[in-house]
């Protein structure tokens, strides 16, 4: 995660901060529109003053937690990239089940360890679903001119930046 | 699928192939998920059998539906 050059700097925790609210929001936003308009009283505008209403309540709540989490995350992952002065999975696994584990440090250890393992199997999974692309995609990430001598560029897709969604 | 060419003659895929294709892969990191919590709670509530096989199927719809989405967005802000 710290790999690209813009964000080997401790900016990139703000910047993911920002990243998850963004998307927490914009994502709570749409879900809440549609569940707001199903529960609202008959009639298309008690349905759209639902859905705006819980729009206004709900959507931010998500974005908060989704940057906590995101916040938290690229902080632990930053740090432990520093600690262990490399980069691989396990970095995003380990920081995903540390995050929960904090997050859920008020509701008592059975809370943190399971928590823990949920935050743990889902980064885990991404992390798969990750390296899967990656060797799926099989063609370089657009890192630098250090390609430009390739002989005939392949019509795959570079998903260089497939990991700067958490 | 058309691509245009980034500057070092590298394949760049399009704003919209990204966020298909974060959307795809959220939905397999959701079905995968949702295959495992879904199976601990339909469990836990008492399914067995085929309504089991319901529950779990269900759930895996569900949250594929919901981690693609937001990871669409994720991908969409970020291009």
């Amino acid at each position: 995660m710290c790999v690209s050059p813009r964000s080997s700097s401790p900016w990139r925790i703000v910047d993911d901060c920002g990243g998850a609210f963004t998307m927490g929001a914009i994502g709570g936003g749409i879900f809440q529109a549609v569940k707001g308009f199903r529960n609202s009283p008959a009639g298309m505008n008690h349905r759209l003053r639902g859905s705006m209403t819980a729009i206004r309540t709900r959507a931010p709540q998500l974005g908060g937690s989704f940057a906590v989490w995101g916040g938290l995350f690229s902080t632990i992952d930053c740090g432990l990239v520093h600690v262990r002065g490399k980069e691989d999975p396990w970095n995003s696994i380990t920081s995903g089940a540390l995050t929960g584990a904090i997050l859920a440090a008020r509701n008592g250890p059975v809370a943190m360890v399971g928590s823990a393992a949920m935050g743990g199997i889902l980064l885990a999974l991404i992390e798969g679903a990750g390296i899967m692309l990656t060797r799926f995609a099989s063609s370089q990430f657009p890192t630098g001119p250090q390609f430009a001598e390739e002989p005939a560029p392949v019509p795959a897709p570079s998903f260089g930046d497939y990991r700067q969604y958490q | 699928m058309p691509v245009a060419m980034g500057p070092y003659g590298q394949a760049q895929p399009s704003c919209f192939d990204r966020v298909k294709m974060g959307f795809m892969m959220g939905f397999a990191v959701g079905m995968a998920a949702g295959a495992m919590f879904g199976t601990f709670s339909c469990l836990r509530i008492g399914m067995r059998g085929r309504e089991l096989m319901g529950g779990v199927g269900k759930t895996m719809m569900q949250s594929g539906g919901t981690f693609g989405t937001f990871m669409a967005i994720g991908m969409g802000i970020r291009c």
